[in-house]
């Protein structure tokens, strides 16, 4: 399907009016284009508009029911990160052996390799041993949100990194997760976009020169990636 | 937040060193902190929506107020029993609950948000109903004669709506009925281009034009 055909999508994904395929289709070109991520924002919001021409009083009773129940109902805790990363050695194996198992991946950007959609993916035997056959191999750990971790294995000599996560929440399909590498002079430079797998999963490899990176950040961005991480989407910073 | 050993690299990163402190702020948030003064009755549905993330029930009761007639008489308009719109809406509610503190004003309005909710929920219930009893569709295809406005059953004459309305009218008639049996009646596009026998491929370009014409005249926007 070209760019055009999957852009002409965007007013039924709004009304919902697209088959089970076609939305799980659709829904992963959202996640990587951002303007059709806005579009589709908008023509939502237009959609709702049409809801003025239905307006109805819902039954009487609906609202006591309604109060009673969400006396039961505990609200979910909003999607920020914790502050200490806990120590890596822990588990840190564990991790990148689940990881590891099995992998979708898809990274852009700057020296990311790019894993555009592979289900099931394996990171190659080379791509890791790239990492960790290095003599200066280095850890970090970091929690992801409220749910997740992520393990940062990265040899500054080899210019490698590896990203392993864990439990990395899933987000609408207009939102991606972006790498940040912040530089000593304040700049902070993308390092990729990523999405979890169904089960939470990250793997993402990444080459390029963090010998000027003391910290790197993950943050929440619409589809297609920010120029500079958004104030107040910060998941995740990890010091390496 | 963690502070590099080695300082200085992260001392001045005075963008990044901003922008985590927002999330971290933004995660303070969550502790309760009440609107000085304001009645609910008065604040907007983010406003109550954000305090009812903080466990506010009132909040929510007034933002359910503010806004269940829409959602409701549309839900109502997509599944047409009484008895099954009222059991999605009140989903659609408890899912607002829980997930309140995960709402991103970002994306859209609370609105906007709370009706796409329960817009795909109303939807999933009358296709899985659809694919047991087919008579919807003869139903559906028995409506696309009469005016627009005809159908929906107990209209609130309101401002907003004739404002609809009149944007409506300014579509062509292919544009403003794949809409309605796409939003008000929950076909697929290819259901959509079945009942008004368009070309295949063609009713998901209706949908998409007169959304945005649609749009354009309201001069809505997502943010």
């Amino acid at each position: 399907m070209t760019s055009h055909e999957l852009n002409a999508l965007a007013g039924a994904y709004a009304v919902d009016a697209l088959d089970e395929s076609e939305r799980e289709f659709f829904e992963a070109h959202l996640a990587r284009c951002a303007e059709c991520a806005a579009e589709v924002a908008s023509l939502r919001a237009a959609a709702a508009e049409l809801s003025h021409t239905a307006v109805t009083a819902p039954p009487d009773a609906m609202r006591g029911e309604l109060l009673a129940a969400i006396g039961r109902v505990r609200p979910l805790p909003p999607r920020v990160i914790g502050r200490q990363p806990r120590p890596a050695q822990r588990w840190l194996w564990p991790a990148v052996a689940a990881a590891c198992a099995l992998i979708a991946v898809v990274a852009a950007g700057w020296g990311w390799q790019e894993h555009r959609q592979l289900a099931g993916h394996r990171l190659s035997p080379s791509a890791l041993s790239g990492v960790f056959d290095s003599p200066d191999v280095a850890t970090a750990s970091v929690p992801v949100g409220s749910s997740g971790h992520a393990v940062l294995v990265y040899s500054k000599a080899r210019q490698r990194l590896l990203l392993i996560g864990q439990g990395i929440a899933e987000l609408p399909a207009d939102r991606t997760y972006q790498v940040w590498m912040l530089g000593p002079q304040g700049s902070a430079t993308s390092g990729g976009l990523f999405r979890p797998d169904r089960n939470g999963n990250v793997l993402v490899e990444a080459r390029g020169d963090l010998s000027h990176t003391a910290q790197m950040g993950i943050s929440v961005e619409r589809a297609g990636g920010a120029a500079q991480p958004t104030p107040g989407a910060i998941v995740a910073d990890i010091t390496i | 937040m963690t502070i590099s050993p080695d300082g200085p690299d992260t001392v001045g990163d005075m963008r990044f060193t901003r922008a985590s402190g927002a999330g971290v702020r933004r995660a303070a948030a969550g502790a309760p902190e009440p609107a000085a003064g304001a009645e609910p009755a008065e604040l907007q549905p983010a406003e109550l929506l954000a305090a009812a993330a903080r466990g506010d029930e009132q909040a929510f009761a007034a933002l359910y107020d503010l806004t269940s007639p829409r959602v409701y008489g549309m839900v109502l308009r997509v599944v047409r029993d009484p008895a099954q719109a009222a059991e999605v809406t009140q989903d659609v509610y408890l899912q607002l609950w829980r997930e309140a503190a995960r709402f991103d004003p970002e994306l859209g309005t609370v609105l906007s948000w709370l009706l796409m909710i329960a817009h795909r929920r109303a939807v999933d219930r009358v296709r899985s109903a659809r694919a047991a009893v087919q008579r919807e569709d003869r139903y559906a295809a028995g409506q696309l004669d009469r005016p627009y406005d005809e159908v929906s059953e107990q209209v609130q004459a309101s401002l907003d709506a004739q404002r609809v309305r009149n944007a409506l009218d300014d579509l062509t008639d292919t544009q403003r009925e794949a809409i309605r049996l796409a939003y008000f009646a929950g076909y697929t596009h290819r259901e959509v281009a079945a009942l008004l026998d368009l070309p295949l491929g063609t009713a998901k370009t209706r949908i998409r034009d007169g959304l945005i014409r649609l749009r354009d005249a309201l001069g809505v926007s997502d943010d």
